[in-house]
C-alpha cells in the first residue's frame, strides 16, 4: 500500500453538512431524540386530556385550550434544544470524542455549525407532533391557522436561539453535568417568570420584564394574538427581544465559539479568532443597547393598549345635550365560554364640567322568549365610575362580556350623571348597541381525546422501535 | 518558517522539531524539544508522568501551540495547522468511540472529513478496517468493541488520510500479552509497510526496546537522552551483565559473585524476581587469566551450583537507562 499521498479535497458536500449527518445519526437513530419526543409526546397528551377535561368543567374556550397547548409545546420544545446544546460539545469533551474531530483539517466553525443544525432539528419533528393536539382542541377555530403560523415563527425563533445558548454554556464547561446544570439553570431563569399569575407582572415595570424575556414575550403575543384577537400590528414589538436574543447567542456560537473551539473548556482559537470575537462582542453590545432603547415603547404603548379589542369599528355616537356616548363595535359572534372586549367612550361635549358618571353595562336578550340575562353572571364589569369630565374632555372604558348561554343579544351601556340633589334628576346617555350573536358550546368529550392523548405517545413508540430494529437489520450482532 | 519541498518516502525526515517550549502560566511543560524523524522509522517517546510527553504530541498535532519554536511536518511549518492535520494520523491516549455507530461508520466519517467523496471514504475504511485485522466486525457497533478492537480501529482511522506521520500515544495500555504483541506487529507494518514515521509513547520500556528504532526520553520538560534505541542503551550501561538464576537461589549467588574476577557490585534488579545486576570494573572483558568475564561469571554460579536461568551481557536494557537517567520516577 502507498503511503503519504495526500487525499483528495473534493468530497462535493460541505464540511459541516457531513459533521451534522453524523450527529443526526447519533441523535436520531442512537435514539435519544426519539426518547426525548417519547415524553414530550406523552406531555402533550397528558395536557390536551386534562385541558379538555377542564373545558368541560369551567368552560374553557378553545383559544385558550389552543394558546396552552401551544405554550406548553414551544417550552418543551425549547427545552430539548437546551439538552441538546448543552451536551453538544462538554459531552464530546468528556466522552473523549472531541479530539478525534479537532485533529482533523476540519475548520472548528464548520464543527459548530453541524452539530448545532443536529441539535436544533428535534424542533421541527415536536412542532408536527403537536400540532394533531392543537387541532383538537381549537375545535374548527381559527386560532388553529394562527397557532400553526406563529408557533412556527416562535419555535423558529427560541429554538435555535436557547440550543445555542446550550451550546455555548456547553463550549465554556469540560463536564457535562456542569454545562447541563447551568444551561437548565438559564433555561429556568427565563420561564419560571411564565408561570407567575397575570397579577405579578402589572404596570411599566412589570410589562417591561415581560417584554424583555425572550420566553414570556412570545407568551403574552401568543396570548393576545389567539385568545384576544389582537393584531400584528399592536403587537409585533414583543417579538423584537425573541429576535436580539437569537441573534445574540447566534452570534456568540459562530462568531465567539465557532473560532475558538478547543480541546479545553472556552479559550482562545485560531488565528483571527480574536478578531471575530471582537466582532461578536461588539455586536452584542450594540443588540443590548438597541433593546435598552427600545425597551420602554411597547411597555408605556401597552399601558393605553392593553385592552384594546381587535374587533374596532367606527364609533356610532349618541348624542344628548351634554355627554357624547361611543362605542367601537356593531355586532360580533363568539361560541359559548369565550368572552367578547370592547370600549366605551364618553365625551363632554358642554362648555361645562360635567358631573360625575356612573357607566351602567346592560345586556338584552333579543329573543323574547329567552332566558333573563343577569349582567352580574355575564361581566365582572357591570358599572364603572367616572369622575367629572372638563369640557370637551372624554374617558375611555374596557368593558368584557363573558358568553354564557347561546342566543341573541344587544349589549349597550349607560351613562348616568349624577343628580344634583333629592329634587333633580339628570338625562342618562346610552351607547350604541352591539349586536352580540352567541352559538352553542362544543363539547369536547375528555373521552374523545383519549385517543389522541394514547395514540400520539404510542405512534412515537412505534417509530422508536421501527427505527432500533431497522438499525439492528443493519449491524452484526457481534460480542 | 520555510516550507521545504518534501518528498514522501522511507529515509526523507518527514517530522522535525526544533526547539520547542511551552508553558502553562508560569509552569514550563516542555523546554526545548528537538528531534528529527525520518519515513519508515519509528521514533519511541518516552518520560515519567508529567514529563511534557502529551503535551509535545499535542503540539505536534497542532491541537496546541507552542509557546516557541517550530516543527515541520511533511516539509508543511507549524504556521499551517489545517494542512499539518491532513498529513498526521493520531490515536490519542484517551480516544472516545460513538458507540452506536459501526466501526465501518465511524472510520467512514473520518474519511469523509479528510475531503473523501462518500463512495471514496467508505472503500478506504473497508481496507483500513481489514489492514488492523477488523473485518469481521467491521459491521459491528462500537459498543460491542474490545479495548483491543478499540485500539485497532482508532489506528484505522489515524491511517485513513495516508498520514506521513503517525502519532500513537499507548496504543498498548490496558491491552493482554497477546494484544500487545499484535498491535506492536500493526505499529511496525505501519512504518515499515506504509512508510510513515511513527512516534510512539509508551510506558511499556520493553515495546519501545522492541518495536523502536530511535527514542526521545523526556524528563521535566527537557530532553535528557536521544538517539537510536541500541545506542542509548549500550551507551549507559555497557559494563553491566545481568544474570537469571532461581529466585531462592538469588541470594546465594549474589553473595558468590561479589569476589568473582571483574565484578565491582551485584545489586538485586529491581522488580524482577531472580536477576541480578552485575557491575564489572571498566574495560573488564577479560580477567587476569585470559578468561572472559561472563565465563567466570558463570563458572563461579556452577561451582556454587547454582542453576544459570539466562544471561544477558553487552550493556543494559532500556529499564535500567530510564529509571538511572530519570531516578526511577515512571509509574
Amino acid at each position: 500500500m502507498s503511503g503519504n499521498a495526500n487525499v483528495g479535497s473534493g468530497s462535493g458536500s460541505p464540511t459541516w453538512w457531513i459533521v451534522m449527518r453524523k450527529e443526526l445519526h447519533e441523535l436520531w437513530v442512537g435514539g435519544k431524540a426519539l426518547t426525548l419526543l417519547l415524553v414530550y409526546t406523552i406531555l402533550l397528551g397528558v395536557l390536551t386530556w386534562v385541558l379538555a377535561s377542564n373545558s368541560e368543567l369551567s368552560l374553557i374556550p378553545p383559544k385558550e385550550m389552543v394558546y396552552e397547548t401551544l405554550k406548553a409545546a414551544l417550552a418543551v420544545g425549547v427545552f430539548i434544544g437546551v439538552i441538546i446544546g448543552a451536551d453538544s460539545i462538554s459531552g464530546e469533551r468528556e466522552r473523549s470524542t472531541l479530539e478525534g474531530l479537532l485533529l482533523t483539517p476540519t475548520s472548528r466553525r464548520q464543527i459548530i455549525t453541524g452539530k448545532f443544525l443536529a441539535a436544533a432539528s428535534p424542533w421541527p419533528a415536536a412542532f408536527l407532533v403537536a400540532l394533531p393536539y392543537i387541532w383538537l382542541l381549537a375545535q374548527g377555530d381559527e386560532a388553529f391557522g394562527q397557532a400553526v403560523l406563529w408557533g412556527a415563527v416562535f419555535g423558529t425563533i427560541l429554538t435555535p436561539a436557547f440550543t445555542a445558548m446550550g451550546m455555548f454554556v456547553s463550549y465554556w464547561c469540560n463536564s457535562n453535568r456542569t454545562s447541563l446544570f447551568v444551561g437548565l439553570g438559564v433555561y429556568l431563569f427565563f420561564v419560571l417568570p411564565t408561570q407567575l399569575p397575570g397579577s405579578a407582572q402589572t404596570g411599566t415595570a412589570g410589562r417591561f420584564l415581560q417584554w424583555v424575556n425572550p420566553m414570556q414575550a412570545p407568551d403574552f403575543f401568543l396570548e393576545k394574538i389567539l385568545v384576544n384577537n389582537r393584531t400584528l400590528g399592536e403587537l409585533w414589538t414583543w417579538i423584537i427581544v425573541p429576535a436580539a436574543f437569537a441573534v445574540i447567542n447566534l452570534a456568540l456560537i459562530f462568531l465567539y465559539a465557532g473560532p475558538g473551539l478547543r480541546l479545553e473548556a472556552g479559550g482562545a482559537g485560531e488565528a483571527g479568532g480574536a478578531w471575530t470575537r471582537r466582532k461578536a462582542t461588539a455586536a452584542g453590545v450594540f443588540l443590548i443597547g438597541a433593546l435598552g432603547a427600545l425597551g420602554p415603547i411597547p411597555a408605556l404603548a401597552l399601558q393605553s393598549n392593553q385592552e384594546t379589542p381587535a374587533m374596532e369599528v367606527q364609533a356610532a355616537p349618541a348624542r344628548t345635550a351634554s355627554l357624547v356616548m361611543g362605542i367601537d363595535m356593531e355586532f360580533v359572534t363568539v361560541r359559548a365560554g369565550e368572552s367578547v372586549f370592547y370600549e366605551t367612550t364618553v365625551t363632554n361635549s358642554t362648555t361645562q364640567t360635567s358631573p360625575d358618571l356612573i357607566l351602567a353595562m346592560n345586556i338584552i336578550n333579543l329573543d323574547a322568549l329567552g332566558d333573563i340575562v343577569d349582567p352580574e353572571d355575564w361581566s365582572p364589569q357591570r358599572t364603572q365610575y367616572q369622575g367629572g369630565l372638563a369640557p370637551g374632555g372624554s374617558a375611555t372604558h374596557s368593558w368584557r362580556v363573558n358568553a354564557i348561554l347561546d342566543g341573541d343579544y344587544m349589549i349597550y351601556t349607560v351613562a348616568i350623571p349624577q343628580p344634583a340633589g333629592q329634587e333633580a334628576t339628570t338625562h342618562p346617555v346610552a351607547s350604541p348597541g352591539i349586536h352580540l350573536t352567541v352559538t352553542p358550546f362544543t363539547r369536547l368529550n375528555p373521552g374523545g381525546v383519549l385517543p389522541f392523548a394514547i395514540g400520539g405517545p404510542v405512534l412515537v413508540l412505534i417509530g422508536l422501535l421501527y427505527v432500533y430494529r431497522r438499525r439492528r437489520r443493519g449491524i452484526d450482532e457481534g460480542g | 518558517m520555510s516550507t521545504p519541498e518534501f518528498r514522501a518516502g522511507q529515509g526523507h525526515e518527514v517530522l522535525v522539531a526544533r526547539d520547542l517550549h511551552k508553558s502553562y502560566g508560569a509552569r514550563p511543560a516542555l523546554r526545548g524539544l528537538s528531534f528529527s524523524l525520518k519515513g519508515g522509522s519509528i521514533l519511541g517517546f518516552l518520560g515519567p508522568n508529567g514529563a511534557g510527553k502529551t503535551t509535545a504530541i499535542r503540539i505536534l498535532t497542532t491541537i496546541i501551540e507552542p509557546s516557541a519554536g517550530s516543527f515541520l511536518v511533511a516539509g508543511l511549518g507549524s504556521d499551517r495547522p489545517r494542512e499539518i492535520r491532513r498529513r498526521i494520523g493520531v490515536l490519542p491516549e484517551s480516544l472516545g468511540f460513538p458507540g452506536n455507530m459501526t466501526g465501518l461508520e465511524f472510520v467512514t466519517f473520518y474519511g469523509r472529513l479528510y475531503g473523501l467523496s462518500a463512495g471514496k471514504a467508505r472503500t478506504k475504511a473497508q481496507a483500513m478496517i481489514q489492514a488492523v485485522g477488523l473485518k469481521q466486525r467491521g459491521r459491528s457497533l462500537i459498543k460491542s468493541y474490545s479495548r483491543g478492537m478499540r485500539q485497532r480501529l482508532g489506528i484505522a482511522r489515524a491511517l485513513i488520510n495516508d498520514p506521513a506521520v503517525v502519532f500513537l500515544d499507548e496504543p498498548t495500555l490496558g491491552l493482554d500479552p497477546k494484544g500487545q504483541q499484535e498491535l506492536q506487529g500493526l505499529v511496525k507494518w505501519i512504518a515499515k509497510e506504509r512508510n510513515a514515521g511513527v512516534v510512539l509513547c509508551s510506558h511499556q520500556l520493553s515495546e519501545v526496546e522492541t518495536v523502536c528504532d530511535e527514542v526521545v526520553i523526556l524528563s521535566a520538560g527537557r530532553v535528557v537522552t536521544q538517539g537510536a534505541v541500541s545506542d542509548v542503551i549500550g551507551g549507559s550501561e555497557s559494563n553491566v551483565v545481568r544474570v537469571h538464576v532461581p529466585e531462592a537461589a538469588r541470594s546465594d549467588a549474589r553473595q558468590a559473585l561479589q569476589h568473582a574476577p571483574g565484578v565491582v557490585s551485584v545489586q538485586a534488579s529491581d522488580g524482577e524476581a531472580g536477576w541480578l545486576r552485575i557491575e564489572l570494573a571498566s574495560e573488564a572483558s577479560f580477567s587476569s587469566n585470559g578468561q572472559h568475564v561472563n565465563n567466570g561469571i558463570l563458572n563461579v554460579l556452577i561451582a556454587s551450583k547454582i542453576p544459570v536461568l539466562g544471561l544477558q551481557s553487552g550493556g543494559g536494557r532500556l529499564q535500567d537507562v530510564f529509571l538511572e537517567i530519570t531516578q526511577g520516577t515512571i509509574q
